[in-house]
């Protein structure tokens, strides 16, 4: 057999195997501690920390008159902490315990906690406590360990469903908008971000930076120690060229109009700054404050997310009339004074095309053309002028063009004309002329659309880009952000045009279809249109503008009411209340009138947090042209909240 | 030897003390810092402080005895250390399902920790004595035998990490003292064998897809006694004679013997196996799937190695400073201040820390060696074969364990981790070392 080893040898293999092993342990110990240090550390640091994420207010959105539109309030939500080895009797127990002061069902209270057990982390249980609740957990919370409130900044829009398809509502993030934010950081799973509107184009500088409370836990998600209490930043205010009483007027009239379905759009002519914002129906984005996850989508689809005013596309009808006008006396082939008789019907060989008034409107020339809004005067200077030149003017006046105005999903409408017929290899008839310049036919446009119209002939030649948003002020009272009127085109027509449409349209108020539309003092513009619908009753438009004396253009306004059946029955009207409200300083009836808006009187007890000084700023009534705003005192800015708010201030 | 082991003259050997004074000092802050937010902080300073004064009173008295008179007095104290392990399991109280503890007024005595010194006093003994038959199987197997109440007692306990560091210093000193290798091998076989058939039948109760394997699920039917169990026995007998046939037909020279020892030990593994299969607390069942599969059950078991895994790399470099390892104080590193200080040391003093650790045991394993080779007689150099191969197994269990070589046993670091008895028994482990250093070229 083998020799055997040596007794002192073997000592020494088994010497070997240790310094072997403990070289090894070496390599092990440098790839864990050095070499995966930062890996090993990241995972520690989460094993220690939690954070209650308490998301900060939103900056204030406030109307060009200091109304509140938009606001932050203080809520109250109910947090768990997983405690120390709890029985699993001990959720059922503080469930059933929870469900009577929150209101909520026992099963969905129970789920959630244990949710929050087996994760070991802290959980939101219920948001938005009430007063009553919060009272019953102070005193649960003597009982049963782990559960406590805290405070966070909640979207409150005091006005319920006012300006809403301006504003927009906030709702959790999708997966889409979880990949646009959640690189940006700042952003839990379940923050809230605008959906729609101004709340998602401003998203950025309306969010602020939140805050949160980091805790240490131990290994049983006890609270060790509280880490750092970071306070939130709250979100810069935006300042809205709309004036509230303008849409106050605005909705009031949609409202009560005939199918309460419409839109309105008043614009500055000096600048493109939308006065009102309208579209009926609205929906109250309070309503999406509260809702969880599950019911988000649900309650999504019962609003009426339809924004009429950019995404609504209609014949513009006779308020087209003015753009064809434009194009007549451009065209030098029209003689303004020439009369043209209109037996209620014109004849284009094959097909007869009739006049809105039947028994006819006799000898017409320019300004009665227009001003009676008389079809066959149009048949006949439209084939005379020829479609190119109306279709070219359709162009400048931005028809089948998005406004530019800053809310997603606008619609272009359609451009309708030769040319565009031409791109499609497609005929052009004569019939096709007669429609194009009555405003039916192809042509498409949003009230928006219409309104930027109406501004440029308000402003002699200026395409506006509409805008709402009048500057951006940072908590700390900087504006970040400021108006920019910008255009996106110029009309050029010759003075004597000008001119001429201005005393059509003055006409057409004062003596034609306008009527209803005529305000004592004020020299008002206007058009009235009724778009022929197949499906329904027609609906009305109505377009116009207005100054006082020889001023400037202050206001211009593109309303239609969907099913309304005559512009100048039932969106005259609104046109007219609209420019009331935007005018009403130099009205001064001496004891202002009450404004028209219901809303004044409806205003909850704006508690605003502010997170700052915990002063209420005053709410600012600037009571000047909206559009020459002065700057608004300086506010009280400076972030580090009151949290117990200004519950009560009442109004 | 002297000039070629280097060691200088001496009465004492500075350096193992050296060694194990700075593995106290690393330990005893590990330890006071993980403990620091514990309930029963107060309580373990309290035992670690008063356990260290006793550790070195009996280093002392060790150091200073002659060693020699433990082999004279070998049975008295192979008697005392069997009787002190056995009252445990009269007089022991009841903790964590095992009874392995005295229980005093002031604090607790392990016994294992200072019988299983006895128990390698009278291995060096039996092992001297047998000095020039050891390549007899019966020496290897006699000193099987010596240990065997031993490993029964820790198991009735039971204790299944004290088995595992306490057997293979039986098998180091039988290596040490020269058994031949075969024998060791079938002792080892025999073991493995013993240990096989729990582990496997642990993985089909884990995994009970994979008993649906024919062949597999047959030997999941073996874990308890029936028909099954006389057919695998047979089965075993048959192929063991089937060999011999073939290794005969072939002129092979391996002899009949080989094939029925072969048969012998995997028979008697698999017996062994089925006692310590049905012997097997839950915990240690537990401790069993872990270690086969530590990532399965993250909050569960293997919870507990990711932990001090995450402990240890988080402490980097440099480490977060003694006191401010956020994995240990927060409670995520479980047994922090026992088997698992190392992790401590790695989080709050960083690569730094367990490096010094990891040097200072090779160190002190460098120098028992030395006084081993320096033994003036045989029974001096098995004393210390069987220390330092006590350290040894402690230090590849141990560190291999959250190093994730080996199984999550529960067995602590020696002079590093938190245990009286533990600390005592190590102390005067290595005052006997000493002593043999002391004694190793004069006449006492």
């Amino acid at each position: 057999m083998r020799a055997t080893i040596p007794a002192p040898e073997r000592l020494e293999i088994l010497w070997t195997l240790a310094w072997a092993a403990g070289l090894l342990f070496l390599l092990r110990f440098v790839s864990i501690q050095v070499l995966q240090h930062a890996h090993y550390r990241e995972l520690a640091e989460k094993n220690r920390t939690q954070v209650i994420a308490q998301s900060a207010p939103r900056g204030r959105i406030i109307s060009s008159d200091g109304e509140l539109i938009a606001s932050s309030k203080p809520s109250f939500s109910l947090v768990y902490f997983p405690g120390a080895s709890v029985p699993p009797s001990y959720a059922e127990r503080l469930a059933a315990a929870l469900a009577g002061p929150l209101g909520m069902k026992e099963e969905v209270l129970k789920s959630s906690l244990r949710r929050a057990v087996t994760r070991e982390t802290p959980a939101r249980i219920a948001e938005n406590l009430s007063v009553s609740a919060m009272f019953a957990i102070s005193e649960l919370k003597n009982i049963y360990s782990g559960i406590d409130v805290i405070t966070e900044a909640r979207r409150h829009y005091p006005f319920g469903s006012y300006l809403s398809h301006l504003v927009g509502y906030m709702g959790k993030m999708d997966a889409r908008e979880w990949a646009r934010y959640g690189a940006l950081g700042g952003y839990g799973f379940d923050s809230k971000v605008g959906k729609t509107g101004l709340e998602k184009m401003y998203e950025k500088e309306l969010r602020g930076k939140s805050g949160g409370i980091f805790m240490e836990v131990d290994s049983r998600g006890r609270l060790s120690r509280i880490l750092e209490s970071r306070k939130w930043v709250p979100g810069a205010d935006i300042r809205l060229t709309v004036d509230s009483v303008v849409q106050s007027a605005a909705e009031e009239g949609l409202r009560k109009s005939l199918s309460g379905r419409g839109a309105v759009v008043a614009l500055d002519p000096r600048n493109g700054a939308i006065l009102a914002f309208a579209s009926a129906p609205g929906y109250d984005p309070n309503s999406f404050v509260s809702y969880s996850d599950e019911e988000f989508p649900r309650q999504a689809e019962k609003i009426p997310e339809f924004n009429m005013a950019v995404q609504g596309t209609y014949p513009p009808a006779s308020i087209f009339k003015i753009i064809s006008a434009a194009a007549f006396l451009e065209s030098g082939r029209i003689d303004p004074s020439e009369k043209v008789f209109c037996p209620g019907y014109y004849d284009a060989g094959s097909r007869v095309f009739k006049c809105w008034e039947k028994k006819g409107h006799g000898r017409m020339d320019f300004l009665d053309g227009l001003a009676n809004s008389c079809d066959v005067y149009y048949y006949v200077s439209g084939l005379r002028a020829g479609p190119l030149s109306i279709e070219k003017q359709a162009r400048a006046f931005g028809v089948g063009r998005p406004t530019g105005i800053r809310l997603s999903d606008e619609r272009a409408g359609n451009l309708f004309g030769p040319t565009r017929r031409a791109t499609r290899k497609s005929y052009w008839f004569v019939g096709d002329t007669l429609n194009l310049v009555i405003g039916q036919g192809e042509t498409l446009a949003t009230p928006a659309q219409m309104a930027v119209m109406i501004a440029a002939v308000a402003s002699r030649g200026s395409l506006w880009k509409p805008f709402y948003v009048d500057r951006v002020v940072s908590p700390e009272g900087k504006t970040i952000l400021s108006r920019s009127p910008e255009k996106t085109g110029e009309v050029r027509l010759r003075p004597e045009t000008w001119d001429l449409i201005w005393r059509a349209l003055k006409k057409t108020v004062d003596e034609g279809t306008g009527r209803p539309a005529i305000i004592k003092g004020v020299e008002v513009y206007g058009k009235t249109g009724t778009a022929q619908n197949p499906h329904g009753e027609d609906h009305a438009w109505f377009a116009s503008f207005a100054r006082i004396g020889d001023g400037e253009p202050r206001v211009a306004v593109a309303v239609l009411v969907e099913h309304g059946k005559s512009g100048s029955g039932s969106a005259g009207p609104i046109a007219k209340r609209v420019m009331e409200a935007a005018l009403r300083d130099v009205l001064t009836p001496p004891p202002p009138p009450p404004a028209p808006a219901v809303e004044v009187s409806t205003i909850p007890a704006a508690a605003e947090i502010r997170a700052s000084s915990g002063t209420v700023r005053p709410r600012v009534r600037v009571s000047t042209s909206p559009a020459a705003m002065p700057p608004v005192p300086p506010e009280n800015p400076a972030p580090a909240a009151d949290e117990e708010g200004d519950e009560g201030r009442g109004d | 030897m002297l000039s070629r082991v280097g060691l200088k003259k001496g009465r004492m050997d500075w350096v193992i003390l050296a060694a194990a004074a700075g593995l106290l000092f690393i330990g005893t802050l590990a330890v006071f810092s993980s403990v620091g937010v514990l309930a029963s902080y107060e309580r373990i300073v309290r035992t670690h402080l008063i356990a260290i004064p006793v550790a070195l009173l009996f280093f002392s008295v060790a150091w200073s005895l002659n060693y020699q008179v433990y082999q004279d007095q070998w049975k008295f104290v192979y008697g005392l250390s069997l009787l002190f392990l056995a009252g445990v399991l009269f007089f022991g109280v009841m903790d964590k399902g095992s009874r392995s503890w005295y229980r005093l007024p002031f604090f607790s005595v392990q016994p294992s920790e200072l019988a299983r010194i006895g128990l390698i006093v009278a291995l060096a003994n039996y092992l001297d004595r047998r000095g020039g038959k050891m390549r007899e199987f019966g020496s290897s197997l006699g000193a099987l035998l010596l240990s065997i109440p031993f490993l029964l007692l820790l198991m009735k306990q039971p204790d299944f990490s004290a088995i595992l560091t306490t057997f293979p210093v039986v098998l180091a000193m039988i290596f040490c003292a020269g058994g031949g290798v075969a024998h060791i091998a079938i002792i080892v076989g025999y073991a493995a064998v013993s240990a096989l058939f729990p582990i496997l039948w642990t993985l089909l109760a884990m995994s009970p897809e994979l008993a649906q394997n024919p062949l597999l699920g047959f030997f999941a039917g073996l874990s308890s006694f029936g028909w099954d169990t006389l057919l695998f026995v047979a089965a075993v007998g048959a192929l063991a004679w089937f060999g011999w046939f073939l290794s005969v037909k072939l002129y092979s020279n391996l002899s009949g013997v080989f094939f029925t020892g072969a048969a012998l030990v995997v028979i008697f593994g698999f017996f062994s196996g089925m006692l310590v299969r049905n012997q097997m607390k839950e915990y240690q069942q537990k401790r069993l799937e872990v270690f086969l599969s530590p990532e399965s059950d993250p909050r569960g078991a293997g919870y507990n190695l990711i932990q001090a895994r995450i402990g240890m790399g988080s402490g980097g470099v440099f480490g977060k400073g003694v006191f401010s390892g956020t994995q240990s104080r927060l409670g995520f590193v479980p047994e922090r201040h026992t088997d698992f200080i190392l992790a401590v040391v790695g989080e709050e003093m960083g690569f730094m820390g367990t490096g010094l650790v990891m040097t200072l045991y090779l160190t002190l394993l460098y120098r028992l060696k030395g006084a081993a080779q320096l033994a003036r007689d045989r029974f001096g150099y098995l004393l210390c074969c069987g220390i330092f191969s006590l350290y040894m197994v402690y230090f590849l269990i141990n560190f291999g364990m959250l190093l994730g070589f080996a199984p999550v046993a529960g067995v602590p670091l020696p002079l590093v981790s938190y245990g009286g008895s533990n600390l005592v028994a190590t102390f005067f482990a290595l005052g006997l070392a000493e002593s043999v250093y002391s004694r190793r070229y004069a006449l006492v």
